[in-house]
């Protein structure tokens, strides 16, 4: 059949219903609580190339790792097919992120030409490592953060290999986990394939391929046509990455963003080397911090496809924070990618007050609480981001409790649900407000506080926080924010200090764990607000009439 | 006195607010009249006499509305407070945290509907497992009472954590501020939901506060309207899951009447299916911005226990916890406006011209090219019997709109036209497909039964495109929601949160529990009983909600159908046993068997039998079609495509290769 335009209007449709179709299968069948709560997972359709051309994401971080492990797959493996399931979570090859992100290729065939691909990349809760649930904020190489899977057929011909099963079995300390997403992970792959399977039949391979072929064109196309919206020019940030954990930093980091009509390019040169605790990125991390901010301004609708981003170009020397090389700890990578985002966000936020904000919290804000379940007396492991402060725009205040940049359609889990999963008590979960902190013309949203009373006898806490030590931007005149930051209230009535890196600490019955996230950054001079916003936000209780009038000038009456 | 049998439906729809009625000698009666947003009981009225219905003879009135959704879409509920668990009033403001806006760093949560200064605290506490690990300080509660009144606040949700599994705290605060604060209505989380998940059941309870009063006022209002123009009857509103129930019921959880409209079709499409002997059906509801459907199996429709208000790909929206018809709804109907984008792409919807300026035919404004448009430029619709002949459309504007969108695309305007409606249909298919394949149900084993303005037109497209071999077009397919309600049958619902493994769990006692929580809420014994529980295997998230075998091994049955079902809907099954998360009993008494009569009355001229060109595009391009008027057609004669089928209020297309034919109940019976 002839490829009419309609029917690639109709298969451009198509292919974002099989990323749809494969994300709510995997979600639903995923034995992960970070997969199914968190969702962080990312699924997508590429062509025979390996260029990606519908998606479907839970969160922002996999703009770049689905189409750089198909193409990696076609690389490294060259008699694939039909049937074969590839397997890999090498964080410096193609696609890689850290260990527990575990992406599967599938190659698509329809009478042996090869069409297409299917990809999934998810978190696994355990994959084996020094720590239980495999990352932590103190590794100091990518052998003590689990199992690696290097680009590895987990089927062949359609026939699961009972030798890599046993391999990720005998290496997560929650077998059933693990085998119950590569399981669901490659029932989400197969049922892509039957979709484009049946569309070849429907329409053809020539126009499937066709409209693939169109449907990166036309994201292109698109993209480029969004740059002549943009402001031209240079624009430059610097900023400090917090500690890494083993006791180094804080650490330099910069971009130099270059707008022209027929690009953009972030240049991160100058960047601090590598650090010795595992806040490092490798390269498909950054592209997905800088790819989040790119879509963002240019346009945060329409689908995003390995297309849209061919006016992107990145450039950083191997060797960085942000381009880690083997064996640099990567475990808590998501930390830098942010950071690659928050430069890039920065330097522009004055340029394009209508996409961007402030500073916001910024970190995915991991904690991670492993305990024996005081009722059941089963193992629980609790791995979570948090939610925190974004910070204000131009003509309004910043949000208060929404997750960050690196997350997405997140749900934060539900205490009554937490309660009955972990067999923690939690007596507190509110907004943190700061009065002065994210002071503005318009001011930055609330943090939270979520506080986890131990009920069964210990318990082991690794925490993995940004921003604890620079705290978040404020724009024109707007205050920066306040940090995030964990504390622990002990039974014998002593506390912790406050701090954003803890890997392992054990902690015992009685004792209160409280998660505290920040304030986003506010944006304009204090001194500008409206009056009737202040009184706003003195009847919510958002602001003290002294900070009221020590930082914004109020006078009652 | 004429006797008292006439029974009465009217359902406000956002354009329209539709009556149907029985009357006492089983004759059927239909009216329309606009809707009227501002007072919505003014349209009921107005509808009411239009109709020619004697008021003295309704016995039953039956009634769906958007009072609901329209106070809460427009924000015009009461002032409404919260009285939460000591350290959690600001769980309604934190809501889920989640950014559906992926690449918007602009992204604005919904704002809640109880402001910071209206969520106040009370010190209690109670486990997941119930136990209270701090009692209720009533100490506190007169002073919490003094803080509402001096708020000034009309209605107050009361939502304590895990209240649904022990709700006595919550319940003992709700009495006593229903006594210190005569006049203002207070709402328990366990009253309206006994589902986990404290956001969700607090939202569920502030919207239900939040809607309480004003729909309090409507219903008043309405009842007294009726009673003045002569009506004593018995009052039912519409259910979101399908069935009615008394006002005074609604009245104590009105975030039940959320959805009715859209619900009824469904329902009626379940018995339209009962009548025909029709296993599994598929609803096709397509109006002017939207099209709807819903997968009727083993004549069950299906129903959610989370619903979400204004959800979108982009916005989080608000959840509530109530049980609500499972409907997949599209933004493409025949207002849809097609348009190209920058990079020459077409796109269908969901931007609608609405009623007004409506599709660029109706020669009222509208510049954009709609599918109403294309459908009339490719011949399908005929311009002069719009609405039985009653609307002259603008065949010259639909033209001159079309050809922008075929400049955009390069393409000559029929070939525009063609292409918009085979886009428009794609999107619809992607519907169907949605409730039916991606859930691992065949489409070819569906009848698709077509109402709504725009069903009729379509249906016979989709079929072909699913491989659907049986189309059901009732009579009076723009008054089918009504219709449906007639069937009035009252219906309650009870929803338990319950989490343990299945092996050890006394189902039967849960179920028991459920069913009598269920029971409270209907005045008759219930004629017909549905269980259900929700499952997941141990270690999952997500549940799948199973029927309950009424037969047999209880548990063995509902393993073997929990894995069933999992490896059809996700291709993916375990050997790992499974939770129970939830039991849902759904009671009903049975209300009358709705006739299904045609409709031939004359007061609509007749489209005269003819023949007309149509563009059938794909099925066989240009094409003389036969034309007939519905009511010419005879029980059994059969009619082979390519036709077109008029009708006052929707145009039905068969194409060739299809036949259509009445059947004894005045449906029109496509089949391929």
């Amino acid at each position: 059949m002839e490829a009419d335009r309609f029917t690639l209007d109709i298969l451009r449709e198509a292919f974002l219903a099989v990323a749809e179709e494969m994300f709510v299968s995997l979600q639903r069948t995923s034995q992960s609580p970070v997969v199914y709560e968190v969702l962080d997972f990312g699924v997508g359709l590429a062509d025979a190339k390996g260029e990606l051309v519908s998606q479907g994401n839970g969160v922002a971080g996999f703009l770049g790792p689905l189409g750089d492990a198909v193409q990696a797959t076609l690389q490294r493996i060259t008699d694939l097919v039909p049937g074969d399931v590839v397997v890999t979570n090498d964080p410096y090859a193609g696609g890689g992120t850290h260990l527990s992100d575990v992406a599967m290729v599938r190659p698509i065939f329809v009478d042996g030409e090869l069409v297409a691909f299917a990809a999934a990349k998810a978190h696994w809760t355990d994959v084996g490592g020094r720590d239980p649930g495999s990352w932590s904020s103190s590794t100091i190489s990518v052998y003590q953060e689990g199992l690696q899977l290097p680009f590895v057929r987990a089927w062949r011909g359609g026939r699961l290999d009972n030798d890599i099963v046993a391999m990720i079995k005998a290496n997560s300390r929650l077998p059933e986990q693990a085998l119950g997403d590569l399981m669901a992970q490659g029932a989400c792959l197969e049922v892509a394939e039957r979709r484009v399977q049946e569309l070849c039949a429907r329409y053809g391979v020539a126009t499937v391929t066709a409209a693939m072929h169109e449907v990166l064109e036309r994201s292109e196309r698109l993209a480029r046509a969004t740059l002549a919206t943009l402001p031209h020019g240079v624009f430059e940030a610097e900023d400090l990455a917090d500690r890494d954990g083993v006791g180094n930093g804080p650490f330099a980091v910069r971009v130099r963003v270059e707008i022209g009509p027929d690009g953009v390019h972030c240049d991160f040169t100058g960047s601090h080397p590598e650090v010795p605790g595992p806040i490092n990125c490798t390269w498909s991390g950054l592209v997905s911090g800088v790819r989040t901010v790119f879509k963002a301004i240019t346009d945060p609708v329409e689908p995003a496809t390995d297309g849209w981003f061919r006016p992107l170009r990145i450039t950083c020397p191997p060797g960085t924070l942000f381009t880690a090389q083997r064996p640099a700890p990567v475990a808590a990578y998501f930390e830098s990618t942010e950071i690659a985002s928050d430069l890039v966000w920065k330097a522009l936020a004055t340029a394009c007050p209508d996409r961007l904000t402030a500073g916001h919290f910024l970190s995915v804000c991991s904690t991670s609480l492993s305990c024996r379940h005081p009722d059941t007396g089963e193992d629980a492991l609790l791995v979570e981001p948090h939610a925190g402060g974004w910070g204000a725009g131009l003509d309004v205040d910043g949000q208060s409790g929404l997750v960050s940049v690196g997350d997405g359609e997140t749900y934060i889990i539900p205490v009554e649900v937490a309660e009955q999963r972990y067999g923690i008590l939690v007596e507190r979960f509110a907004l943190n407000i700061q009065p002065a902190a994210g002071a503005g013309r318009h001011r930055g949203g609330w943090g939270l506080i979520r506080e986890y009373r131990i009920l069964s006898d210990q318990a082991i806490l690794t925490v993995a926080m940004g921003r604890h030590d620079a705290p978040p931007w404020g724009v024109d005149g707007g205050a920066v924010g306040s940090p995030n930051y964990v504390e622990i209230e002990y039974a014998n009535g002593t506390t912790s200090e406050q701090f954003g890196k803890a890997s392992a600490v054990t902690v015992h019955r009685g004792d209160l764990i409280r998660i505290v996230t920040g304030s986003g950054g506010g944006w304009g001079a204090p001194g500008g607000r409206v009056h009737d916003s202040i009184v706003a936000d003195l009847r919510g209780g958002y602001l003290t009439l002294d900070i009221a009038n020590s930082t914004y000038g109020y006078q009652p009456g | 006195m004429p006797p008292r049998r006439a029974r009465v439906a009217v359902d406000i729809g956002g354009t329209f607010t539709d009556l149907v009625c029985i009357d006492a000698n089983g004759e059927l009666h239909r009216a329309k009249a606009d809707s009227t947003p501002e007072a919505l009981e003014v349209a009921v009225l107005e509808v009411l006499a239009r109709s020619g219905v004697d008021p003295a003879s309704v016995d039953s009135f039956l009634h769906g509305s958007t009072v609901v959704i329209n106070a809460i879409t427009e924000r015009s509920g009461a002032r409404t407070a919260l009285v939460t668990t000591r350290g959690f009033r600001d769980v309604l403001e934190i809501a889920r945290a989640n950014r559906p806006d992926l690449y918007n760093l602009r992204y604005a949560k919904p704002e809640p509907f109880v402001p910071r200064h209206l969520r106040l605290e009370v010190t209690e506490r109670v486990s997941y497992r119930g136990d209270v690990l701090t009692p209720l300080d009533e100490s506190e509660l007169a002073g919490v009472a003094q803080q509402l009144r001096d708020l000034e606040v009309d209605a107050v949700a009361v939502s304590f954590l895990h209240a649904w599994i022990r709700p006595q705290h919550e319940a003992r605060v709700a009495l006593v501020l229903r006594e210190m604060l005569p006049g203002v209505m207070v709402v328990a989380s366990h009253e309206v939901s006994r589902q986990w998940r404290e956001y969700e059941r607090s939202n569920t309870a502030v919207l239900s506060a939040y809607v309480q009063p004003v729909v309090a006022t409507y219903l008043a209002a309405l009842a007294t309207g009726l009673e003045s123009v002569g009506v004593d009857a018995q009052l039912y509103a519409m259910q979101s899951a399908g069935g009615v129930c008394s006002f005074d019921r609604a009245l104590r959880a009105p975030i039940t009447m959320l959805e009715s409209g859209p619900v009824a079709g469904v329902t009626a499409a379940a018995a339209l299916g009962r009548q025909l002997g029709i296993r599994h059906l598929l609803t096709l509801d397509i109006g002017g911005t939207t099209a709807k459907t819903s997968a009727v199996i083993d004549g069950v429709v299906p129903v959610n226990t989370l619903h979400y208000i204004g959800k979108t790909p982009h916005f989080a929206g608000y959840p509530v916890q109530v049980p609500v018809v499972d409907i997949v709804e599209i933004g493409t109907g025949g207002g849809s406006i097609a348009e190209v984008d920058a990079a020459g792409g077409l796109h269908v919807g969901p931007r609608s011209a609405g009623a007004v300026p409506g599709p660029a035919c109706y020669g009222k404004g509208g510049e954009h090219a709609t599918v109403t448009d294309a459908n009339i430029l490719t011949g399908r619709l005929d311009a002069e019997y719009f609405l039985g002949g009653t609307v002259e459309l603008e065949t010259d504007a639909a033209s001159r709109a079309m050809a922008r969108v075929a400049d955009g695309l390069g393409v000559a305007t029929e070939e525009a036209a063609r292409g918009v409606l085979r886009f428009a249909v794609a999107q619809m298919a992607n519907a169907l497909r949605l409730v039916t394949l991606r859930r691992g149900h065949d489409p070819r084993d569906f009848t698709l039964v077509a109402f709504g303005g725009n069903g009729p037109l379509h249906a016979a497209l989709l079929a072909r495109e699913l491989g659907i071999t049986r189309v059901v077009i009732p009579p009076g397919p723009g008054h089918f929601s009504a219709f449906g309600m007639l069937e009035g049958s009252m219906t309650a619902q009870a929803v338990q949160t319950f989490v343990g493994p299945l092996a050890s769990t006394d189902v039967a006692a849960l179920l028991r529990r459920v069913e009598r929580d269920a029971q409270a809420e209907l005045s008759e014994p219930a004629t017909s009983v549905q269980r259900y529980l929700e499952l997941r295997y141990q270690g999952q998230e997500h549940t799948l909600e199973i029927p309950v075998p009424a037969a047999g091994d209880l548990l063995a049955g509902l393993v073997e159908e929990f894995n069933r079902r999992s490896e059809r809907e996700y291709a993916f099954s375990l050997d790992a046993p499974l939770e129970v998360v939830a039991a849902r009993v759904e009671l009903a008494v049975q209300g009358i068997a709705v006739p299904w009569v045609a409709d031939d009355n004359d007061d609509v001229p007749r489209h005269p039998t003819g023949t007309r060109v149509v563009d059938f595009d794909r099925h066989g391009g240009l094409l003389e079609a036969v034309v007939r008027d519905r009511r010419s057609l005879t029980v059994g004669e059969v009619v082979a495509g390519p036709c077109v089928i008029e009708e006052a209020a929707s145009t039905t297309l068969v194409l060739p290769g299809q036949t259509v034919r009445r059947d004894e109940h005045g449906n029109l019976v496509l089949e391929e």
